[in-house]
């Protein structure tokens, strides 16, 4: 007998979650510092943190989260 | 660098303004767009607007820190290309930064790690166009 259509569906949709969260999970795992420059027209240019442009970058982007402090909880 | 930035003053660095001339608004309107940005975005832990010559417009702080700050880091960023950026975006492992021009305006965010960057970016371009459109605004 086959499947119900509403099992169908509901198995593709909790797919479909299962592979974002194990997305998500794997983009914090791996996810490293980056900083990323765009342009006009959508162009972006990554900096690495041992060049110079990407050194400055991180330098200043510490300054503003130190003085943005923590997000105070609720 | 940034030192020599912070000493040669900070309107050099927002005439780079990609698009339209400088836009003049209200402070109170600006105060109250960074509060609906900070409602809006459960992610954001400080914000800043600040108009065409660099001086803040609102800010969840010392207007002034956020002011040579973000100076530091658009003038980093000018340096990388002779075309002025329009976005900034950098993650580290203690938050992410976001910074926009647009409209004659710029905006400056901190958020918690992993913030959705697509989503940070269209609520700070929606707000400055926003602001720009204003009355008060040319």
């Amino acid at each position: 007998m086959p499947p119900k259509p509403h099992r169908v569906l509901l198995d593709r949709v909790s797919g479909y979650a299962d592979e974002a969260a194990a997305y998500m999970r794997r983009r914090r795992a791996f996810r490293r510092p980056f900083a990323r420059l765009y342009y006009g027209g959508g162009r972006g240019e990554d900096h690495a943190a041992d060049a110079e442009v990407g050194g400055e970058l991180f330098v200043a982007a510490g300054r503003l989260i130190e003085l943005a402090g923590q997000k105070p909880k609720s | 660098m940034i030192q020599e930035a912070r000493a040669s003053g900070t309107s050099a660095i927002f005439t780079h303004v990609p698009d339209e001339t400088s836009a003049r608004v209200p402070g109170d309107s600006a105060e109250s767009a960074l509060a609906f940005l900070a409602e809006m975005s459960p992610d954001l832990r400080g914000a800043a607007i600040l108009d065409g010559d660099g001086a803040v417009l609102a800010a969840s702080g010392e207007p002034e820190r956020w002011r040579d700050d973000a100076a530091a880091l658009f003038a980093a960023a000018d340096r990388a290309e002779a075309e002025s950026v329009e976005r900034v975006h950098v993650g580290t492992e203690q938050g992410e930064v976001f910074a926009l021009r647009h409209a004659g305006l710029a905006a400056v965010a901190v958020t918690e790690r992993f913030a959705l960057a697509s989503l940070t970016f269209f609520d700070m371009r929606m707000l400055l166009r926003d602001l720009a459109g204003r009355p008060g605004a040319p």
